[in-house]
């Protein structure tokens, strides 16, 4: 690594790379799939739609809806969910100064767990109530959490928030277990949720997740400077004129939007929350101005590449994609742990 | 069985083939030692000591096959999927997922039927003398055959099973009989549930797709045989079957509009023509006398106009 | 520039009084330096000035009292700098120090060109401009005290409040630090408020000491008046001799009984 200017800001040619790769995953996502369609005739379909442009891309009916309902809106729906993962996970490893951190950290994935077990177990895992009900819970779980653990004031108040999401989750994941016993049957549907998927969206998913990606990541972004503030802890960022009880309630409660919304429509997909900001930290430095819009594109990029890999590597059924994120995630991020060591120094 | 079907099936194909002692498994094609009219028999290693007035079944399927063959009044409880013919669901309930040898015990049969063995189950019974069958899923026709033979012999009911087999065999043949010969076979997607798992040829149901001349594109996604791949949205749209049978109608809510709604699936001409049929899950996943009504729907699906 | 007035200012943690009835006028471009036993209250003290912990009494700055105004425009007056800074081993010393201009910018505003110069030449004013491109975490002692004096310089406040500034540092970097706080005071008209457990380093750099003991003003005056063998003995147990060096400044020496 070069030595680092004095200050880093976001360099055009970092979002160049980052927005290539995002293209490029893009373009696999939808030229890839479980049938094996011809790039050539997957791109004549796309071009056919272009105003002015009039090709026969040679696809049947089918394959034709394959591209425009399967493919096309899966990958949009994998790239808004890995972006907003991403951008919660950095945001709570800058206002929790922990890089453990991740969107799940304060009971997210336990409330949304809940809940979707119970819209399972009464209505069937198809019920359009299964993602609202998963959305609620999520919402609920975090609201208790800053219920118990906001109340203190003073040096600790992340780590006492931290510390009540734990007990928090611990209580919903008791609690879904419990229906889940009640209902053993549906044992099945509920871990196939828990695991992450996107085999049923559509565009309607994708109009779903988009309101709420959108506010999220973009009170997230402006938030970033912020986060930067944050790091030298509460109390200093106090002497800097910042609140940072105000600032964590704001950076929580959109990052919980975002991610209980993206856990809504595709399950709890582990990973990408905390480790697309780690890689990018190592590769462009510590401040959260870099790290959380190169978190954006990067955690894109990623859930799209580890979607296309859970719809090729054991087609024509899919893995969970929970289980390709931990799977490729895991080494992936040792390599770029390695290759960053070399550069710094001790 | 629901919703249970799949896993434990799967495992009841392994757990099938561990026979403790005592614990009868006729399982698949199997057949009994013709007793004369008198007791004990011994039906696949199991000695039933006299003629059974106090039997529990914790099988659905073959709770049907007993009421067919008369005995209904000496079924003293059944698990509480056993819902068909309507006096089984007025039986005693015992909780398929929570069997214990004390509760099966509790009745004190004199047989007790199971088509799986939860935690040594069979075992238990044995130890306290109960003769147990536990039959595994059948693979072909002959197996279910085989295992009404069984329960006739266990019950001293040779003849009516007997003749239940016969009627069954004649139903199967006429309704075979009837399908027009085609030039190229019908395709078929047949789903379990709505995250798409599917069952290949090789199963018992895939198998009666079979008889009538079906071609089932499951068949092509399932290199490791497990007999029920789940299948991507874009296999089945590019297979584009001309059947699409549902069984997931009742436990969830699947029917011709639902799948219209899904992404793509319209696109299907089975969706487009109506060619989606909807099946009652319990008859689809049972295989008792009833498997003559699954055979008729699908039967009568393919002939009528418009099938194809 | 204006100094900072306190008046009864008072502090309790979970009902313990840590400070009380406390009265401190530190004009402008003055340097007052709190000494005292451990748990006499100075870091309260200086935590009710910068107005991080919930105190009784006002504390003002040129006639505005911190409760008239929000936590940013206080910042842009007072600050502070903590006795244990925490410092993000991946920032650089400039993105560091450039936080220090936080006070200026609006909620989600972001840095002007004003704000980086202001901060290198905050840097740059301390001896540490060639430390910009530094990650902290590769800073020595020394460099890493003065770069956190730098933070503060950026906010361009009216006054500093530092807690322990020379703790952990040895003596040359003691007096560099000293010196350019003394330099800052001069230029710039700032007032000084620090808390140094060195009472000879106290003696030679603040006009005024004030000691505090148990949480109230003990003693308040010029080095001579406060630092007296009897005091020092009463307040902090200890058995000091106070000497002239070379150039007359005063010194406090610690005697061990033959």
């Amino acid at each position: 690594m070069t030595a680092p200017r004095p200050l880093r800001r976001l360099s055009p040619l970092a979002v160049g790379v980052a927005l290539v790769l995002l293209l490029g995953a893009l373009l696999a996502g939808l030229l890839v799939g479980a049938v094996g369609l011809s790039p050539g005739a997957v791109l004549a379909e796309v071009a056919d739609r272009l105003p002015f442009v009039s090709v026969d891309s040679g696809l049947s009916e089918q394959e034709a809806a394959i591209v425009w309902d399967l493919r096309l809106p899966r990958v949009v729906l994998a790239a808004l969910v890995g972006a907003t993962l991403a951008a919660a996970g950095a945001s709570y490893q800058g206002v929790f100064r922990n890089p453990l951190a991740d969107p799940y950290l304060l009971g997210v994935a336990a409330g949304a767990g809940l809940g979707a077990t119970i819209g399972i177990v009464t209505l069937g895992s198809a019920s359009a109530v299964v993602p609202a009900a998963a959305f609620a819970g999520a919402l609920a779980a975090v609201a208790l959490t800053y219920a118990l653990g906001g109340a203190t004031g003073g040096g600790r108040a992340g780590t006492t928030l931290v510390l009540a999401g734990v007990a928090v989750a611990a209580f919903f994941t008791a609690a879904q277990t419990f229906v889940q016993q009640r209902h053993a049957d549906t044992v099945r549907e509920v871990y196939s949720w828990i695991l992450g998927r996107l085999s049923t969206v559509g565009w309607s998913e994708v109009a779903l997740l988009a309101p709420y990606a959108g506010v999220s990541l973009m009170v997230l972004l402006l938030h970033r400077r912020l986060l930067d503030v944050m790091a030298v802890g509460e109390e200093e960022a106090e002497t800097l004129g910042v609140s940072a009880s105000r600032v964590r309630l704001v950076v929580v409660a959109a990052a919980t939007l975002g991610t209980a919304a993206a856990v809504a429509v595709s399950g709890l997909v582990g990973f990408v929350g905390i480790v697309v900001p780690h890689a990018v930290r190592l590769m462009v430095g510590s401040s959260y101005r870099v790290i959380v819009p190169l978190s954006v594109l990067g955690g894109a990029a990623f859930l799209v590449l580890a979607d296309l890999g859970a719809r090729t590597l054991a087609a024509p059924s899919e893995v969970p994609l929970g289980v390709i994120t931990a799977f490729v995630g895991a080494p992936f991020f040792a390599v770029v742990l390695r290759s960053a060591r070399r550069g710094w120094g001790p | 069985m629901n919703r249970a079907r799949i896993a434990p099936r799967v495992a009841l194909v392994l757990v099938a083939c561990l026979v403790a002692a005592g614990c009868g498994s006729p399982g698949g094609g199997a057949t009994t030692e013709p007793a004369g009219a008198g007791f004990p028999i011994e039906v696949a290693g199991t000695v039933i000591p006299a003629a059974p007035q106090r039997i529990v079944s914790a099988s659905a399927s073959h709770t049907e096959i007993l009421y067919a063959l008369g005995v209904g009044e000496w079924i003293v409880a059944t698990d509480q999927f056993s819902d068909f013919p309507p006096e089984a669901g007025a039986t005693t309930k015992l909780d398929a997922f929570n069997l214990g040898v004390e509760s099966v015990a509790a009745f004190t049969p004199d047989l007790v039927v199971l088509s799986y063995d939860p935690g040594d189950l069979c075992a238990g019974l044995a130890a306290l003398g109960i003769p147990t069958l536990l039959f595994a899923p059948p693979l072909t026709l002959e197996d279910v055959y085989g295992q009404m033979r069984a329960l006739g012999a266990a019950t001293g009911l040779e003849a009516e099973a007997g003749a239940l087999v016969a009627g069954i065999e004649g139903e199967v043949a006429r309704l075979v009989a009837a399908v027009p010969p085609r030039e190229t076979p019908l395709t078929y997607y047949y789903e379990l549930d709505p995250t798409l798992y599917s069952l290949t040829s090789a199963t018992f149901v895939g198998g009666l797709f079979g008889l009538l001349g079906m071609h089932n594109i499951a068949d092509a996604a399932d290199p490791a045989g497990t007999g029920f791949p789940q299948l991507s949205a874009e296999f089945v749209l590019a297979a584009d079957p001309d059947f699409i049978f549902l069984a997931d109608t009742r436990c969830c809510g699947q029917s011709a509009s639902t799948l219209a709604e899904r992404p793509g699936w319209a696109s299907l001409a089975a969706v487009a023509e109506g060619r989606v049929v909807p099946l009652d899950d319990d008859v689809a996943s049972r295989w008792g006398p009833r498997l003559v009504d699954l055979l008729a729907a699908v039967a009568g699906a393919i002939a009528a106009p418009g099938g194809g | 520039m204006s100094g900072i007035i306190a008046r009864g200012v008072g502090v309790r943690y979970d009902g313990r009084v840590a400070l009380e009835g406390v009265d401190l006028e530190v004009p402008a471009g003055e340097w007052a330096a709190l000494v005292g036993p451990n748990g006499a209250g100075k870091s309260s003290l200086l935590r009710a000035l910068a107005g991080t912990v919930p105190s009784s009494g006002t504390v003002a700055v040129g006639g505005r009292s911190r409760h008239e105004m929000s936590r940013r425009r206080w910042a842009r007056l007072v600050a502070a700098v903590a006795q244990h800074p925490v410092l993000p081993a991946g920032l650089t010393a400039a993105e560091y120090v450039l936080l220090g201009r936080t006070p200026h910018l609006g909620y989600l505003a972001a840095e002007s060109r004003r704000d980086v110069v202001a901060a290198l030449a905050a840097l740059e004013r301390l001896d540490a401009g060639a430390l910009a491109s530094r990650p902290l975490g590769s800073l020595s002692g020394g460099e890493r005290q003065r770069v956190v004096l730098a933070r503060a310089l950026a906010q361009d406040p009216e006054v500093l409040l530092l807690d322990e500034p020379t703790a952990s540092l040895d003596i040359g970097h003691q007096q560099q630090v000293l010196d350019l706080v003394e330099g800052l005071r001069r230029e710039r008209g700032i007032a000084v408020v620090a808390a140094l457990h060195d009472l000879t380093l106290a003696a030679q750099y603040a006009g005024r000491l004030v000691l505090l003991d148990r949480g109230r003003v003990a003693a308040e005056g010029p080095a001579t008046a406060v630092l007296t063998p009897e005091g020092l003995a009463h307040f902090s147990g200890a058995r000091v001799a106070l000497l002239r060096g070379p150039d007359g400044e005063l010194v406090v020496a610690p005697r061990r009984p033959a």
